[in-house]
């Protein structure tokens, strides 16, 4: 397709989806070029990016005393 | 030995063997609960009652996927039974497309996402942003862009097409993104 024809709206409803997938297709190709140019689009898969990071490292420490109580519960204890 | 020795002498009632299974993926287990119904004491009995049903059927455990993908399938299989208790307080996914989309970018997106472990509120924006998600989505966004499973997994824990899956993840990032731009307003 021609990159040119690719609008804002069209990105953003594709831009999800290129996310951490391979990027060679010829619309995803226009979609990059088209982020280049475009800084409403880039601020959008930005925020998309980071909203993914933020869930990541939101992870909550294993308490050694809910491994015991597991191990207790499967009859594991050491 | 590997985790397929591993898993065989578990297989045979090896005591040791079956705790090294569980201690390899207690942590995973335990923050993929909490991921899906945000709360710490309710992720603990999931990932009490996960491990339970992996001893107790990992004799039909037949090793054609990964241990960690069957795993996943059992714990979001309780992660929903749990989830749907509260099934009022959910938005509907199906509201028109266009309402995951905005084009106001007031939102403060300065903060750095390693911080958020110092961050309660941060911590009170993501939790309320995905508590409004239905689990459904909740799990394709968690098990796909969080825990980096391939969409194929993904799809073959949710009993889910590639496309659906695809579906699903597009709007549940398209969800949240917007559910944190209107908190960062704020």
């Amino acid at each position: 397709m021609n990159e040119n024809n690719v609008t804002c709206k069209e990105v953003m409803s594709h831009i999800c989806d290129s996310l951490g997938e391979e990027l060679d297709s010829p619309k995803c190709v226009a979609i990059k070029n088209h982020l280049d140019e475009c800084p409403d689009c880039r601020q959008y898969f930005n925020s998309v990016e980071k909203t993914i990071e933020f869930y990541k490292l939101y992870n909550l420490e294993f308490n050694p005393d809910a491994h015991n109580r597991l191990m207790n519960i499967l009859g594991l204890e050491d | 030995m590997n985790e397929e020795e591993i898993i065989a002498s578990a297989k045979t009632g090896d005591r040791k063997a079956m705790a090294l299974l569980v201690k390899s993926y207690e942590k995973t287990i335990y923050n993929f609960a909490f991921k899906i119904c945000r709360d710490p004491e309710r992720a603990e009995n999931i990932m009490q009652e996960t491990f339970l049903s992996m001893v107790k059927s990992l004799n039909q455990f037949d090793g054609n996927s990964k241990l960690s993908t069957w795993l996943y399938r059992i714990v979001a299989n309780h992660c929903l039974m749990e989830v749907r208790k509260n099934k009022h307080q959910f938005v509907s996914t199906d509201d028109n497309e266009d309402g995951f989309y905005e084009n106001n970018f007031a939102g403060d997106w300065n903060l750095e996402p390693q911080n958020i472990l110092e961050n309660n509120e941060l911590k009170k924006i993501l939790d309320d942003a995905i508590t409004k998600l239905s689990p459904d989505y909740r799990i394709v966004f968690l098990l796909r862009d969080v825990q980096g499973l391939s969409t194929e997994e993904t799809g073959e824990i949710t009993e889910l097409s590639v496309p659906a899956v695809k579906s699903r993840l597009h709007r549940a990032r398209a969800f949240l993104r917007k559910e944190l731009n209107e908190a960062f307003k704020r």
